[in-house]
Order: C-alpha cells, then structure tokens, then sequence
C-alpha cells in the first residue's frame, strides 16, 4: 500500500465521518436529551436530501443555500411531531423506560409514513444532481470538491451547536433538561418546549446531513435506515451526549468504513454492525461516555 | 397572612396513604418546620406542593391562588422554590451555571445575561461558594452541593422557600453555619418551610412546627408546646 493509497483511505474516511458526526449528534439530542430513539431519524435525512435535490433541479437554488430553506421546515416539523406526539406519550407513560419503549414504537410508525409519502411524491428510482462535482488534490489523492465542502459544514455545524450550548438560555436549559428534566423544571424551565426544541433541532441536523449527502451519493427514499443505524453505533461510539464523541466516533466510523470499502466493499455495513457488538461487549458506555 | 395553605392533601401510593388529608399552612415571613419520623410523608407533602406530584384528592394554595395541577416551571415562577433531600444539582455544569439557571427561567418577567449573572455572583457570595465558582457542580462537598441548591433555589426569586433535609449529613460546625444561613434568608424577607431531622436546629431556628406520622398530621405548635406534646414524644420514643 503506497503512500497515497493511505491518504486516500484516511481522509476519505474523515470526509464520511463528518456527515456520521452530524448525524449523530442530532440523534444524541433526540436519545439523549428527549429520550426520544429515534428510528425515523434516518427519514429526516432523506427529507432533507430530496428537498435540497428538489430546490437544486427544479428551482436551480444552490444546494448549500438550501440549508436555510430545509432548516427551519424540518425544525417546524420535528418540534409540532414533539409537542403532539411524545409530549403526550411522555405525560401518559408510567415510568420513563415506558415512555421509551413507547416512542421507540411509534418512530417506526413515523419511518412508515414519511417514507412512503416520499415515495408517492418522488418515486422509488436513484436520483442524483452534480455540483462542485471536481477533483481537489491533497497530497496526490483526490478528493471531489462537494466532499470537502461537506466535511466544512459538518464542522462548522457542530461548532456553532456547541458554542449555542455553552453560550445561551436555551442551551443551558438543554444542557440541565439532559441532566435532570425534573429539577430543570423545578427551576422554572418549560421543560415540554425545551425537549421539542431538542427534538426539533435533532431533526434538523439530520436534515442539514441529507442536504450535504444529497451533493455526494445517489438518493432515494429507501435511503434512510442505513443512515439511522450508524448514527446509533457512533452514539454508542462515542458515548451518548458528547459533541466531541459525535465526531471522534463518526471519524472512526468513517475511516472503518473506508478501509473496509477498500478492501471488500459489500462488507462495510457488516463491519460496522460487528464494530457495534464489539463495543456493546467491551466498552457499551463508549469512548467519551460519562 | 397565609401564604401557602393546603386542604385535605392526599395521595396514595397503590393502596398506601403516604399523605393522607392533611390540612397545613404557611405564614408570610415565618419559618416553618415540617417534622416527622422517617416514612411520614414528609417529602411526598413537599413533592405535592412543588408539583412533582399531584394531589388526589386536595387542594393547595400559593398567595390564595390554587396551584395543584398547575406545572412545576409555573409554579417557580410564582415564587416557590425548593432544594433536595438527595442532592439534584446538575453535576456537569459548573456552579455558576447551576444558580444562573434559576436566575435565567426561575421569573416570569424575562432577565439580560448580565443582569443574571451579576444576580448568580451575588448569591454565590451569599452562601459563601465564590470561590468555587467555575468548579463543576459535581466535584464539590456535600455540604456545598447543598449550598448550589439553596442558592439556585433563590435564583428563581422565591417568596417561599422549602428546604428538604438541609442539614442531613452535616456535621455540627457546618449545621450551625446552615442554620445562620437560614435565618439570614428569612432575614431577606422569604418565607421557609423546612423538613429537617436536626432536632436541635428546626427547635431553635422554627416559629411553628408541624408533625407527620403515618402520613397524618399529629400535631402543629410552637417548638416549645411540641417539645411537651405528649403524642409526639410517643411516636419518637415508642410508648
């Protein structure tokens, strides 16, 4: 294996565990701080790769400026499923491993739903669209210029998401509701509106991750539960919660998946799943976890 | 005047009475104490007023308004503020930002950041954490942690302030300092309602005292006539 071989490898998994990473951190609000597992999660990705495919082909609105368009709608469309769904399911579940298993159940429902609209509206066939479609060179690899541009923004979220956590209300209400929802709203948090908004917000960076993958794969609306089940095994990876185990396990994740791609590429969803039991045997709080 | 009163409080758990209709009531500015042996329902009373759990049947009133059923972020913002038997800090955040979370959502009308801060600084120096202000809530002492909860608890501009167990654990120099702590925030003009085991501080610092047993009130009284109370002196002893 040469020199370049291996750059090709490593930032190849870097520029794919971006995007793991922004996945991850919205189920992390949705699990860990609405407790919300959300299997739908992987649907809102789809949404959001159709909505920027739509915009871009039929309006030719430019693909990373459709983040603000999918952005708030999809924010819109987490917080009103939050504030009617589980908020009731939470209020009426006994206990709140109850109100677990009962939401996981009614996510499945939801994947149902969305998927099939998406269906109906866009049909079953692959699409794809080009932009920024050209070759970057990095030390003699190459890169695609959507990849790069994608890991950017993947970044720059999970910044601005971090600083939004430490730096406001509203993330110090987030902050305390994933602690102790019950003292937080003792303290005069609303604590229903705070885990909508969390809710919310999770659904939005998935959305934001199928804006960005929708420049770089093929999509159609089956797409989703593949996406769902790694954002589960890097939470697990990088422990449930952590922005930093967001992006340390999305890199993981993505540099496995390269490596394993590079050497057989039917094989790369088994490793992640054989990763996944690993870890749940040898280290199930994860990497970061507390 | 009564700030807070309660009328025929009850609530089972399973066929259990943990509370089991209780009349009470808080005087403006006094400090009450709630005592009780252990199982006595002290804390599901507290959990009753706060909102944690509702009260079926009942009522509760806060400055003569009904607050069961009401949910707990609106009934802080109403002025009724507690801290824990077990302490409920959150252990992640620091301890400045354990108190600015009351100072940020504890009132209705909204507060500036700076504002806040300046008022979390100040609390913190009112129960002596300053220096351990940027310090993560959870690798502090008990008795500081504690000390997090009273001034978070304050944060939220309490006009009652219920301390569940201030002084459990503690030991003596740092009960003396907690009960100096809780006459000068009655000194502020907040009203306290307190559960306590410490028999030498609830007598010394309570106008009036109150006495669960089984989830029933036995009796109600000034320190001195429930030092004497024949009943009471029964159920902590035996007969």
């Amino acid at each position: 294996m040469d020199l370049v071989t291996i750059l090709d490898i490593a930032i190849g998994g870097l520029l794919m565990g971006g995007i793991y990473a922004l996945l991850a951190m919205g189920l992390s609000l949705q699990y860990g701080v609405a407790r919300v597992l959300n299997i739908a999660h992987g649907e809102f990705i789809m949404l959001g790769a159709f909505a920027t495919y739509t915009l871009y082909t039929a309006f030719g609105i430019n693909p990373l400026l459709t983040l603000a368009i999918v952005g708030p709608i999809i924010f819109i469309i987490g917080f009103l499923l939050h504030r009617t769904l589980f908020t009731r399911l939470r209020i009426s579940s006994p206990s709140p491993g109850a109100f677990e298993s009962r939401s996981l159940l009614a996510t499945f429902g939801i994947l149902f739903i969305i998927q099939n609209l998406a269906l109906i509206g866009w049909g079953a066939n692959l699409r794809a669209y080009s932009y920024l479609n050209f070759g970057v060179n990095l030390g003699g690899a190459i890169f695609t210029a959507n990849r790069l541009v994608s890991l950017g923004f993947a970044i720059g979220i999970g910044l601005a998401f971090y600083i939004f956590l430490v730096r406001t209300r509203m993330g110090k209400a987030i902050r305390a509701a994933a602690q102790d929802p019950a003292t937080a709203s003792l303290m005069g948090v609303n604590i229903n509106r705070v885990l909508a908004i969390c809710f919310g917000l999770g659904a939005v960076m998935a959305g934001f991750a199928g804006t960005l993958l929708s420049m770089r794969v093929p999509i159609n609306p089956a797409m989703g539960m593949n996406y769902t089940i790694i954002a589960i095994i890097v939470i697990v990876l990088g422990g449930l919660g952590s922005i930093p185990g967001s992006f340390i396990g999305g890199f993981i994740l993505g540099i496995i998946g390269t490596v394993v791609t590079y050497i057989e590429p039917s094989l790369s969803l088994a490793a992640y799943y054989f990763i996944f039991m690993l870890l749940l045997l040898v280290r199930p709080k994860g990497i970061l976890g507390k | 005047m009564q700030i807070l009163e309660g009328e025929g409080v009850t609530k089972y758990f399973g066929g259990l009475a943990a509370v089991s209709k209780v009349d009470f009531h808080v005087d403006q500015g006094e400090i009450a104490g709630l005592i009780g042996p252990n199982g006595a329902g002290k804390t599901t009373l507290f959990n009753l007023i706060s909102a944690a759990l509702v009260p079926k049947p009942g009522t509760i009133r806060f400055k003569g308004e009904k607050i069961t059923g009401l949910k707990p972020h609106k009934i802080c913002r109403l002025g009724l503020a507690r801290t824990f038997q077990e302490v409920k800090i959150f252990s992640n955040m620091t301890v400045l930002e354990n108190v600015l979370l009351g100072s940020l959502f504890g009132c209705s009308t909204g507060m500036s950041s700076a504002d806040a801060s300046r008022e979390a600084e100040e609390l913190l120096e009112f129960v002596g954490l300053s220096a351990v202000r940027t310090t993560p809530a959870k690798d502090l002492t008990l008795v500081n942690q504690k000390r997090i909860e009273v001034a978070r608890a304050l944060a939220t501009k309490p006009e009652l302030l219920m301390l569940d167990e201030l002084m459990a654990g503690l030991n003596p120099a740092e009960v003396a300092q907690a009960m100096e702590l809780v006459t000068r925030i009655r000194d502020k003009g907040i009203t306290i309602f307190m559960i306590e085991h410490v028999m030498k501080a609830i007598m010394s610092v309570c106008d009036r005292i109150m006495v669960l047993h089984h989830g029933e009130k036995i009796a109600e009284g000034t320190p001195q006539e429930i030092a004497i109370s024949k009943k009471v002196v029964e159920v902590y002893l035996g007969e």
